[in-house]
């Protein structure tokens, strides 16, 4: 047992050492890294990163935070929500598999919006344990994220592929500037939708990545040397990009709780249920609307 | 009145490369295997008269960028410009080891799973934000020798004196009467040096 025991220590503490070797960024890469610190002719990234961190970042989060639940907010109060019979025929839209799968992501993206905000904003809430754990749980949440993300691209990929609706409906912005009830140029789901379902997944993909890269810090999997650059600057490179997708995908987050939750009025059952209501289809998603009526399946 | 502000300086002209200073700061400070607050790096390595040895740590840098980026706020400079973190409140997140033109700060993997502790740096011994030379304080960030008097370890113990530390005027009348006797200056500090010496 104290054998066992000895050589279990040993392993770990080897492995602490040939880590130490390996490193990307304390070993002999120090140097390398060291000398990409704003030399002329390198990427400049240390000072960008510096810059935008310090000055821009919070700032726009903080912005987006505000700004676009007060935009929505003015449009109930304007526009006011789009309501549909709830009385009416249903429309099978989502089955069990792909609502199953979107709750995956729903439960992921309700922890990893606030935790990454709660680490932007850290220092406003004293920093420390709290935030090291929501640094942890916004990681953890990623597991979860990731496991959706790659059904929902497979199994929305057709549907969302663009269309010459989509262009009428930019023109329009989806008839959510007006009152008025008509029918909206739409497939089975509207250019908004497809905005989203885009950032959401190729752009989740990225953030994945960009995440993993800053969890894991010290690695060599030979993506700096793809790129010719240092460690330290892919890392760099890596938390720019991490923080300017957010923004996006934050922005479009609250548009699609907003959109589900308040702007149609009930339209979450479709994803909690499977059906739509049938004026909601016919109005919102005439296309689809149209091609249902013909396929006689309404 | 004008402080003091605290600089180290490696005159590369006198580092022999004996790793000396790295190992005494890793002994005095007990740290971490995979930990090194202080590490001798060579530039230009193989290139004739133009190669040099030089000692970096946390350069402890005017508008220190780490301060600038940190989310949490944990970076404090005292009045003599001495750089010091807080570690309970460092979440580990690393953006000052993106921000450093020294790859000073260090995260050792202490977290469950393996993942990144909180950040460790070079405190020119002059601890943390804890109570001078309580237990917590050593525990946390090593020796205070700054508060008994002494002047940091890896400058104490150099043997040829490449690397000294000090009021950063002190330490420039000292750099300038080296120049003077040899009479003949740095070959050129790499980029980023301008940023701990602004």
């Amino acid at each position: 047992m104290r054998k066992f025991m000895f050589l279990f220590i040993a392993a770990i503490l080897l492995a602490t050492v040939a880590y130490a070797t390996d490193s990307q960024i304390w070993g002999n890469m120090r140097l390398t890294n060291i000398l990409e610190y704003g030399k002329e002719n390198s990427l400049h990234l240390g000072p960008l990163f510096v810059k935008l961190q310090s000055q821009y970042f919070y700032k726009i989060f903080f912005g987006i935070l505000i700004g676009v639940p007060f935009v929505f907010f003015l449009h109930y109060l304007i526009v006011g929500p789009k309501v549909f019979s709830h009385g009416g025929v249903k429309i099978y839209a989502f089955s069990a598999f792909k609502r199953i799968i979107h709750l995956f992501a729903v439960i992921a993206f309700v922890i990893i919006v606030p935790t990454g905000l709660m680490i932007v904003f850290g220092k406003y809430l004293g920093g420390g344990t709290i935030i090291e754990y929501a640094r942890h749980l916004h990681g953890l949440a990623t597991i979860l994220f990731t496991i959706s993300v790659i059904p929902m691209f497979l199994f929305w990929f057709k549907d969302m592929l663009p269309t010459s609706d989509d262009i009428k409906w930019m023109f329009i912005l989806g008839g959510y500037l007006s009152k008025e009830i008509k029918e909206i140029p739409a497939g089975k789901f509207n250019a908004g939708q497809k905005m989203w379902f885009w950032v959401a997944t190729l752009g989740g993909i990225v953030m994945i990545i960009t995440g993993a890269f800053m969890y894991l810090q010290d690695f060599d999997y030979g993506i700096a040397k793809l790129f010719g650059i240092s460690q330290i600057d892919l890392l760099r490179a890596t938390a720019i990009t991490h923080n300017v997708l957010a923004f996006v995908v934050m922005a479009l987050f609250f548009t699609h709780i907003y959109m589900s939750l308040f702007a149609i009025k009930g339209a979450v059952h479709s994803i909690i249920t499977g059906y739509k209501e049938e004026e909601e289809v016919k109005y919102l998603h005439s296309t689809w609307y149209k091609k249902l009526k013909k396929e006689k399946k309404i | 009145m004008n402080y003091a502000r605290m600089k180290f300086y490696c005159d590369e002209e006198r580092c022999i490369e004996c790793n000396g200073c790295t190992v005494a700061c890793a002994e005095a400070h007990e740290l971490p295997v995979g930990i090194s607050r202080r590490k001798v790096v060579t530039l230009n390595e193989g290139i004739f008269g133009k190669e040099f040895s030089t000692s970096v740590a946390c350069m402890h840098c005017t508008d220190a960028p780490c301060e600038q980026v940190c989310p949490v706020d944990c970076f404090y400079i005292r009045e003599d410009g001495i750089v010091l973190h807080d570690k309970e409140k460092c979440i580990g997140c690393g953006y000052c080891l993106y921000a450093c033109p020294f790859g000073a700060p260090q995260f050792p993997r202490d977290g469950a799973f393996g993942t990144k502790g909180v950040m460790d740096k070079c405190t020119m011994c002059a601890g943390g934000p804890e109570e001078t030379n309580s237990a917590k304080e050593r525990e946390l960030y090593g020796q205070n020798r700054i508060a008994e008097g002494k002047v940091p370890i890896c400058a104490a113990m150099c043997s040829t004196k490449a690397l000294i530390v000090g009021d950063e005027q002190e330490v420039s009348k000292i750099y300038r009467k080296r120049v003077a006797s040899r009479g003949k200056g740095v070959q050129g500090a790499p980029y980023g040096w301008d940023k701990a010496y602004k």
